[in-house]
């Protein structure tokens, strides 16, 4: 199918004896952002780099843009751009000229200047690169990456180190990628990230998959019970409360909390005890799983 | 563009990139002129027994040699291995470029650079020192390009021995410096001493040798076949090492 941009099936890569990449599946569709999901180690930048064709895959299939990527033909590389997890840029040109090298290098570049003030180095365009911050290189280092033009890009941690505010302009300019129909695979390990940009989050955790899914779907997050919770008003038993007979209501430290499919029914009831008897429900809480409770869920503690 | 298009291209910024960085350019072109300022200067100009050059002629040959493999051999292995440590060659191998474009984008530029050096050497040994232009121009510049491509070829080679860029030039010089000091590169050495039967192992000695006999006139001078088909030999060794081994992306850290 001419839509499917990337798939990997049974993916598996080792370093000496330890295996890294244990059977890695996912598609990705052309016009979606990919976020790979997981801690680290847990195998990202291995996955991706055998997409980009640094890395021999030792086992599965993998078809990038209809091609294997490890033949790493010219044709394949003039239609993806890279950004590595490392930033490496060299620092006696100014960011246009090492724009404007890079461009040299395409069949159908893209304007040089567009590409600087894309990034939102504008007014840095005559700067030398050593001058610039970290995160002024990282940016230069993803108009490097778009200057090609290309139809699927790689992104390996691109805002690790960004304040802010340089981390949502990034995403700005991802989402103007995605519609202008280029297709994103992006590494990240914030959860933030991939809700915020992914069409489809894939969790890696110790070189598998252990959730795949739309970020708000995933890990049957949309499905979770949501948890209510506020401080029980003094002077008043939990019997009288007005809580269906089948919850279990739990107490801490005065404070109680109950877990439920839908909330809704149970809401409802509550604050109109509440308001009947002039009482304050203080403390009032409700919460559905966020991707972060699913993730660390998936992950285990150390993620 | 086709590749010999994308190599020009890279020409230019590898010109760029070459002089807005001083240290390269210092051992490339400004140690040879002090050399010859100062040294030349005080060398004295009584004739080499066996050379028909003097023997402050002789040095302004030697430094240009110096000049020579510092602008080959030390600034391509320093540049690459700084740049592979630095992530730039694993980046640039992401990119449509041909392998052959980018190195011949750098060795393109390493050629001008040796065309300024030579320009600017020889100038200063005809101006300074009644130096003759060579009397045999073809063999000079036959022996110039011979020791490019042996010289850059060393370069290559010598970036498969060193894992970590900052280490990269000291490891680089410490090999080059006792090898230089042995091929009479600071002072004529005499065929006979032991010094020379051991530089007549490494190019450095016969590079000069060459040079020296398209400077020189009268019997055997002109081009040193035996002296390049040597050299030759480190040149195709040094290749063949370079291309089994090379490393594009750093060590994993
Ligand atoms: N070139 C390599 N040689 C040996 N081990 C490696 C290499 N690259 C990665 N690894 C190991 O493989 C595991 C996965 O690494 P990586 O793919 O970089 O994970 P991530 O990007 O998710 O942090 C880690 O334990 C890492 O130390
Ligand atoms: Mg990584």
């Amino acid at each position: 199918m001419d839509d499917i941009v990337i798939s990997v099936k049974g993916l598996t890569k080792s370093y000496g004896g330890f295996e890294a990449v244990r059977g890695v599946d996912f598609e990705v569709r052309r016009g979606h952002v990919l976020a790979l999901l997981g801690p680290n180690g847990a195998g990202k930048t291995t996955t991706v780099e055998i997409l980009e064709g640094y890395r021999q895959r030792d086992g599965g299939e993998v078809s990038v843009l209809g091609r294997d990527p490890s033949h790493r033909d010219k044709e394949l590389r003039s239609r993806v751009g890279i950004v590595l997890q490392e930033c490496a840029v060299d620092q006696y040109l100014t960011v246009t000229e090492a724009i404007t090298q890079r461009a040299g290098l395409y069949p159908d570049p893209r304007p040089v200047d567009e590409v600087v003030s894309m990034v939102g180095l504008g007014a840095k365009g005559r700067c030398r690169i050593k001058t610039l911050s970290g995160g002024q290189q990282r940016r230069l280092d993803l108009g490097l990456a778009l200057v090609g033009n290309p139809e699927l890009i790689f992104l390996d941690e691109p805002t690790t180190g960004f304040d802010p505010s340089a981390r949502r302009e990034s995403w700005e300019l991802v989402r103007g990628l995605c519609a202008e129909g280029r297709t994103v695979v992006l590494t990240t390990h914030y959860m933030d990230e991939a809700q915020a940009l992914a069409d489809q989050v894939t969790v890696i955790a110790a070189g598998k998959v252990v959730a795949s899914g739309t970020p708000d779907t995933l890990g049957g997050r949309d499905q979770g019970e949501t948890t209510v919770r506020f401080v029980l008003p003094a002077g008043v038993e939990l019997c009288e409360l007005p809580l269906p007979p089948d919850l279990r209501p739990e107490v801490r430290c005065g404070v109680v909390e109950v877990r439920l499919p839908d909330a809704t029914a149970l809401l409802h009831d509550l604050t109109g005890w509440a308001l009947a008897r002039g009482q304050v429900l203080d403390g009032l809480k409700v919460r559905r799983p966020s991707l972060e409770d699913v993730y660390l869920d998936l992950t285990g503690d150390d993620g | 563009m086709n590749d010999v298009e994308i190599a020009l291209h890279q020409v230019r910024y590898e010109q760029k990139t070459y002089w807005r960085n001083p240290m390269a350019a210092v051992f490339t072109f400004m140690f040879p002129v002090v050399f010859l300022l100062v040294v030349g200067t005080s060398a004295g100009s009584s004739t080499i027994s066996g050379s028909t050059l003097r023997y402050d002629q002789y040095l302004v040959v030697a430094m240009l040699v110096f000049g020579l493999i510092a602008a080959c051999y030390t600034n391509l292995g320093v540049t690459l291995c700084i740049r592979r440590d630095q992530g730039v060659l694993k980046r640039m191998r992401g990119t449509p470029i041909a392998t052959a474009s980018y190195f011949g984008g750098l060795i393109g530029s390493i050629l001008i650079n040796v065309v300024l050096l030579t320009a600017l050497v020889v100038a200063i040994g005809m101006v300074g020192y009644h130096l003759h232009f060579p009397y045999h121009p073809l063999a000079a510049a036959v022996t110039l390009l011979v020791g490019v491509v042996t010289f850059c070829a060393l370069g290559l080679a010598v970036t498969v021995l060193i894992s970590n860029g900052e280490a990269a030039p000291a490891v680089i010089n410490g090999i080059y410096f006792p090898v230089v000091f042995i091929s009479g590169v600071f002072y004529p050495i005499s065929n006979s001493s032991v010094l020379s039967k051991i530089a007549d192992y490494f190019p450095v000695r016969h590079m000069v040798k060459g040079l020296v006999g398209a400077f020189e006139n009268g019997p055997g001078s002109g081009l040193q076949v035996r002296d390049l088909l040597i050299m030759a030999l480190w040149a195709i060794g040094g290749l063949v090492f370079a291309v089994r081994r090379f490393r594009w992306e750093p060590r994993h850290r």
